[in-house]
Formats: structure tokens, sequence, C-alpha cells
């Protein structure tokens, strides 16, 4: 019997282990924190699949706004495949118990969204993630009780068992023990989410770090289309951090304005016209940083019914942390980092250039492009879980696999070496300086000039982190974590410094034109402590 | 404003209160005071005595995810959506919940709730949407919908007086998944029922105390409700 190991417990990972448990595979579930815990939670706008019954949408154009929104460099077989299968996941949801708000026909309704031709946007109010989570968690929960899924709580990645380019498992730590524990398995899934950490405080969770990418990737695993971060144009600055205003309510009638002379300019309306708020992120984002005026968003004129009906998860977060009654007052908003189109790089069945090992959700590069449409995350979560699980099932169970003793002794050993040291340079500082470099240079607009000193500021960062001793002041996680995170800084920097164009959410105002030389995937790999960049033409990963 | 912290290095070890100093605005929340606390240069407390950083979970850091569930001046709450204002008094006291296991300051173990659930076998056998039509559908989808909403924080479990460690009795978050359950299984899930009566209805003295402290304003005694009607 086959035993998989999939890292990570948020929807993405939930939906592997759950396709891989209908499958009769045994899954080891490895987080840190209980699902409940997960980024994917705070997915708030929907999750978009054609409605069959809409004689105006089609899967077609459901393809061709994703791969539009993405600026032509996603995989058009990948995106194909992730549109088809939108339909029969929503059904499958549904069955699962996830609460989906309904039309007065008590069918599942759909909302609009950004960059796409139709209301094809399903969702449940304004907690969509948090709904699907809580279905996903019971339907896992059953084949927990079955002894088919075990939870490993309290687990977080170390590292990879690699050998000869393939994978037999990982190293777990456990904060409470404090030990490194090999867990064997015929396959890894990655499903670790997006590398927040690089930004310091996103919209998104503060557990997401990008560490596991930056490990994996000085192990040998390829990176790809690290320069594509997504600016979310609608955020809330709050004193502890900058809060998602879902789409959902531009998707509901919101609109984008800044004011001059007295006068509120409906900029976005102005440039494109009645469907102007709902253009791709990305778009949005740039209008925003071009206009260079504090951004407002009004929804008032909803009513306060549509806005209680509709979206109360944005009224209460607005006036819970700002005060701020979105029924009478527009919200002031500006762009943030909210999720990266890049990340492990991975073939159709979600398999990295290691063999046997997995890569699902954000913590993937896939189906998203230079630009993710809004509603296609969720999606793509859950369909990359069930992809990796085909894929796993159809394969032979591990040979033996070779003997990893010395490798897990020399990290234990190195652990022990450096909980007794003291350090005089807290760790938690080089992350906040980290944030800060990455923030300053790596905005909407980058340029040569800038993406050069952020690469000058983290090789510092790396030159402190390789010397720094042990800080015992934060958790252990913190103190190993740090190389592998600056590392993805860097490998991020490289990667924006390299694409010499702008395409979707990299915007380089040196080279402000998309150039159809670049029309093809970043692909980043470290060999011997080099960083070498390539354009994935032939579709190794991405067709 | 001083801030009263009850602090354990690790499992097991002897608790203590520690005290710091704070003098900055008050319009931030629990969640903004910990880390500007642990942000200082030197985390030193009121008598100057040097200090190891505080250990508290987060993750949303907006209310939608549970990890900081705490006991702040006695009240059972979410850090992150706490705020300075709204307390009473010129110190704060901040514990870690205290029915579960400390693992280090105010970060606990409540690997005990998911446990209790996958005991009761809480989860849909087989799914079937409710036959309800008009307002009486749309009641149930908002009861739903709230519902599932819940964090598996565990502040319903903190403040109920009934709650000892989840050996028999499993709490208001356990009403409500078994109602979340029945409530999209037809009738074919006698099985929830039980498991309802055993571990809830059995133990509940109905104090409700669970509904103030919801950080998702659950309408438990709906669930309850529900379930008894049955």
């Amino acid at each position: 019997m086959k035993t998989v190991l999939v890292i990570g417990s948020g929807i993405s990972g939930l939906s592997c282990a759950i396709s891989l448990a209908e499958k009769g595979i045994h899954v080891k579930l490895a987080s840190p924190f209980p699902s409940e815990r997960s980024q994917s939670v705070m997915a708030a706008g929907g999750i978009n699949a054609v409605d069959a019954d809409n004689p105006e949408d089609s899967v077609a154009l459901h393809i061709q706004d994703t791969l539009r929104g993405g600026r032509n460099i996603a995989g058009k077989e990948a995106v194909a495949g992730l549109c088809e299968a939108a339909p029969s996941i929503i059904a499958q949801l549904e069955r699962r118990g996830t609460v989906f708000t309904r039309n007065a026909e008590g069918r599942i309704d759909r909302r609009a969204f950004g960059g796409q031709s139709c209301k094809r946007t399903c969702y449940c109010g304004a907690s969509t993630g948090k709904q699907i989570v809580t279905a996903l968690v019971m339907a896992c929960r059953q084949y927990e009780a079955a002894g088919l899924v075990e939870r490993l709580a309290r687990a977080d990645f170390h590292s990879a068992l690699i050998a000869d380019g393939r994978c037999y498992g990982a190293l777990l730590f456990d904060e409470t023990t404090m030990s490194l524990t090999p867990v064997y398995a015929d396959a890894v899934v990655m499903a670790t989410g997006g590398q927040n950490a690089l930004f310091g405080k996103t919209t998104g969770s503060t557990a997401c770090d990008g560490y596991a990418a930056g490990r994996l990737f000085l192990q040998g695993v390829e990176l790809k289309n690290l320069e594509f971060i997504q600016y979310h144009p609608t955020t809330l600055e709050t004193p502890q951090k900058k809060m998602l205003i879902s789409e959902a309510a531009r998707g509901e009638g919101g609109r984008l304005f800044y004011e001059k002379g007295g006068k509120r300019v409906y900029f976005m309306e102005d440039k494109y016209g009645e469907g102007g708020n709902l253009m791709p992120r990305d778009v949005v984002s740039r209008c925003m940083e071009q206009a260079g005026e504090q951004v407002y968003l009004d929804v008032s004129f909803l009513g306060a019914e549509t806005i209680g009906r509709r979206i109360p998860e944005v009224r209460d977060l607005c006036m819970k942390y700002r005060e701020i009654d979105i029924t009478k007052e527009p919200i002031p908003v500006s762009p943030s980092v909210h999720f990266f189109m890049g990340g492990l790089a991975v073939d159709l069945s979600h398999e990295t250039n290691i063999r046997d090992l997995y890569a699902v959700g954000e913590c993937a590069s896939m189906y998203h492009g230079a630009n993710r449409l809004g509603g296609n995350s969720l999606l793509a979560a859950i369909y990359s879980g069930q992809k990796a699980a085909e894929s796993i099932s159809g394969r032979d169970s591990n040979t033996t696999a070779p003997d990893f003793t010395a490798y897990v002794k020399d990290q234990t050993d190195a652990f022990a070496v450096s909980f007794d040291s003291k350090s005089q340079f807290p760790v938690m500082y080089i992350r906040d300086m980290l944030a800060e470099t990455m923030r300053q240079h790596l905005g909407i607009v980058r340029d040569k000039s800038r993406l050069g000193t952020a690469l000058h500021d983290i090789e510092y960062y790396l030159s402190i982190a390789e010397r720094i001793r042990y800080d015992s002041s934060v958790l252990a996680y913190f103190n190993y974590s740090l190389t592998g995170i600056l590392s993805l800084a860097k490998a991020t920097v490289l990667s924006a410094a390299a694409r010499k164009e702008s395409r979707g959410a990299h915007v380089r105002s040196d080279f402000p034109e998309e150039s159809e030389a670049y029309q093809a995937a970043s692909v980043i790999a470290c060999k011997d402590g080099a960083y070498t960049i390539r354009y994935d033409k032939e579709g190794r990963y991405e067709r | 404003m001083n801030v009263k912290i009850k602090r354990q290095r690790y499992p097991g070890a002897e608790p203590y209160w520690q005290t710091f100093v704070y003098n900055g605005p008050k319009d931030i929340t629990v969640a903004s005071l910990l880390d500007e606390i642990n942000y200082r240069d030197d985390i030193v407390d009121i008598e100057g005595n040097p200090a190891p950083r505080i250990g508290w979970e987060c993750a949303c850091l907006q209310g939608m995810c549970g990890a900081c569930a705490m006991v702040i001046s006695g009240t059972p709450a979410l850090a992150c959506e706490t705020f300075l204002r709204d307390l009473k008094g010129e110190t704060i006291t901040i514990e870690p919940l205290t029915k579960f296991p400390v693992i280090a300051d105010l970060v606990v173990d409540r690997s005990r709730i998911e446990e209790s659930l996958k005991e009761a076998d809480a989860y849909i056998r087989d799914y079937k949407p409710s036959e309800k039509i008009g307002k009486a559908a749309q009641k149930e989808y908002e009861l739903q919908y709230q519902t599932a909403k819940c964090l598996k924080c565990g502040l319903c479990l903190e403040v109920c007086p009934n709650y000892r460690g989840g050996e028999r009795f499993f709490g208001a978050l356990f009403a409500n998944d078994c109602y979340l359950i029945d409530s999209q299984s037809g009738d074919a899930a006698p099985e929830i029922k039980n498991v309802f009566d055993e571990h809830f209805a059995a133990g509940c003295s109905k104090s409700l105390s669970c509904m103030d402290v919801c950080p998702m304003k659950i309408d438990t005694i709906a669930s309850i409700a529900r379930m008894s009607r049955k």
C-alpha cells in the first residue's frame, strides 16, 4: 500500500489528501497548524465555474479570460484542464456540504469578478474560502476516522529527502520536542501556500512564509515565474496589517474614485468604460499607482440591505478596524501584496523536476501566468490537489529508500550546535529588513536600479544569516527558516531583473512594453550555489 | 498602561507573571500590542529585567482564523480584534486559554478539539440538501452559513462551565457541527443525533456563555433547538 506525505493542510492539501484517500492511498497530512488556521479561510470572493445553463458563457470563454488575464504565458492545456473541471468541482463541493449562496430559484448564484466576460464566480457570501475549508475538513475527517488519513500536528517542514533526482520523504521539525523526524513516503506533496513573509505582513497569513520553496530551491528544485507578484488593488490600512477588501465589493457594483478639486474622478470608468472597476487586478493596481492620489471605493449607494446580504464581512471589517460605515461613506483603499503567481515549477501532473515530489495550491506556479484572475485561486487549489493525486495513484510504489541516516544526523547535529549558541542579531530584525527591501524595491513598478539595490541588500542579509548564531528569543523554526526565505527573495529579485519587459503584474519603468522575446515562463535553478535563469519556451512545465 | 502576562517557557514549566509597560495609543488591538512589545530593541519588564519574547500564535490577524484566542482581562477573546480602548483599568492581564495544555506562554495545544470531532464521527455521510423553500430556506441557509464559520478557536469551551478537557462533553462548537451535518443530511443521519445527545445534550447546563464570547456570533441556541427537536 502506498503512503503519501502531504505537507500543508489548507484547501489544496486537503483536496489532495481527500482525493488520495478516496483511491485507498494512505496519507500523512502534516502541518504546523490545523486547517482552520490556514490562509485558505481568508479567501473571500469566490470560485469560478461556468454555469452550463447560461447560454452566454462557455468553458472556452473561461479559458480565454484566464489566458488573457495571465497575459498569455500560462499553458493552454493546463488552463483548459482547470476550466473544464470547474463545474464538476463545484458540484462536488456542494455534495460535501459547502454552503453556497443561492439565487431566488435555489440554484448556486454567481457574481461578476475582475477580468471575466460573464458572471461566473460561485460564492459563499464573502467567506467562500472558510466555507470550503469547513466542508473539506469534514470530508477529510471521514478518512481520518477510517484510518486512511493521519494528521501529523505541529509539524514544520525542514527539508526534503532527495537522492539522485528522486524524493523519498521529508524531514519534519516539532517545536514542542525540538526534534527532527524523517518521514518516508512514496511521494511528497507540498501544499505550503505563498511566500508572504518576503514582504512582511501582506493581506494573507503570517504563517505562509515561502521557506519550503526556498529550501527546496537550494535542494535542486526549480522555481518558476517568481517575478509575478499580485498587488490586490483594494486593501484597507489598519495598525496591524493591510486588510483585503474583497473584489466582491466591486463585483456587486462598487466604484473606485479619487477626489480632485472637490469632485470625484471615477478614473477606471473614465479610462475603460462601464466595466472599468472590474478590470484585472494588475491593471487596476497600476492605474491606482499612476493616479498618485488617495483612492476610495464606494459601495454606499448599494444600500444597507444589499450590503448586509451580499458583503456583510466587508461591512463588519471596515467598522471593526477603522470605524468606517460603508453604507454611508467610501473606503480608503490602496494596493497591497496579495498573491504569488510564481512558485515551485511543476508539470501538468503537478510534479516538480524531482521525481515523486509534487506541489499544489499557491506554492506551485501554474495556470495564472503573469496575473491571476479573482476566483481562480480556490479553483486551482482544489484542482491541483486532485491532479497530483491522480498522477500519484498511477505510479508504482517507491523502490527502497536509500540510506538517509547520515543526512538526518548531520541536520540534527547542526541543530544541536546551533541551539547551544546565542545570537547578538535577532532573526526577526533580518526578516523585517528583508520585508522593507522587498516593499521598497519590488513594488508595482520596478526598474534596474531598484532591483540592483534589492539584490545588494539581500546578499548582505544572506551573508549575515550564514554567520548568525541561534536567536533563542524566537522559535527555532524562525532561526532555521531564515536562509531559505532569503534565498527565495534573491531568486525573486533575479527573476524580476532578468525579465526586461512589462507583462501582467511585472511592470518595468525601464522596459514599459510587452516583448515577444519574453512570452514564456521564467525558470530559475540553483546548482552549487549558482542561480541560473531560462525561459520555458518549449513548455517543459506548462503548455 | 501595565500589561501583565502569564508566562510559561515550555510545556510543563512553572508558569509565572511578568508585567510590561505600554504607553502608546489605545486604538490598537492586543495583537498589535504583543507585536509592539516583541519588537522592542530590548525587551525588559516593568522592573527593567530582560525578558524573552512573548510566544503567541497568529495567522490572519483579522478575526478569521482563531489562532490568537486567549484570556484578556478575564474574558476569553481573540487578540486581533480586542482593542485596548475597550478594556477597563490601567492594567490589562493576558493569559493562555486554561482548558488546554500550554506549549509556551500564550500558545496552547488545542488538538483535543479535532480529536473530539473525529471520535464522534462528525461528518456528512450522505449529502441531501434541505427541501425547505422560501423564507424557511433562507433562514436555514443563514444558520448554516453562520455555523460553518466556526473557527474551532476554543473560546466557547474556555468559558463553558461544563467543558472539562473534552472527555465526554464536547461543547458548543460540537453542537454547531452536529446541526451543520444534520441539516445537510435529510433524514439520513440518525447517528449524529445520538452523538449530539451523548456528547452535548447530556452535559449542557444552558448557561449559554458560549454565545457571548463567540467571535463569529454563532447562534448556538438555534443549533441546539434544531437538534433537540429531532
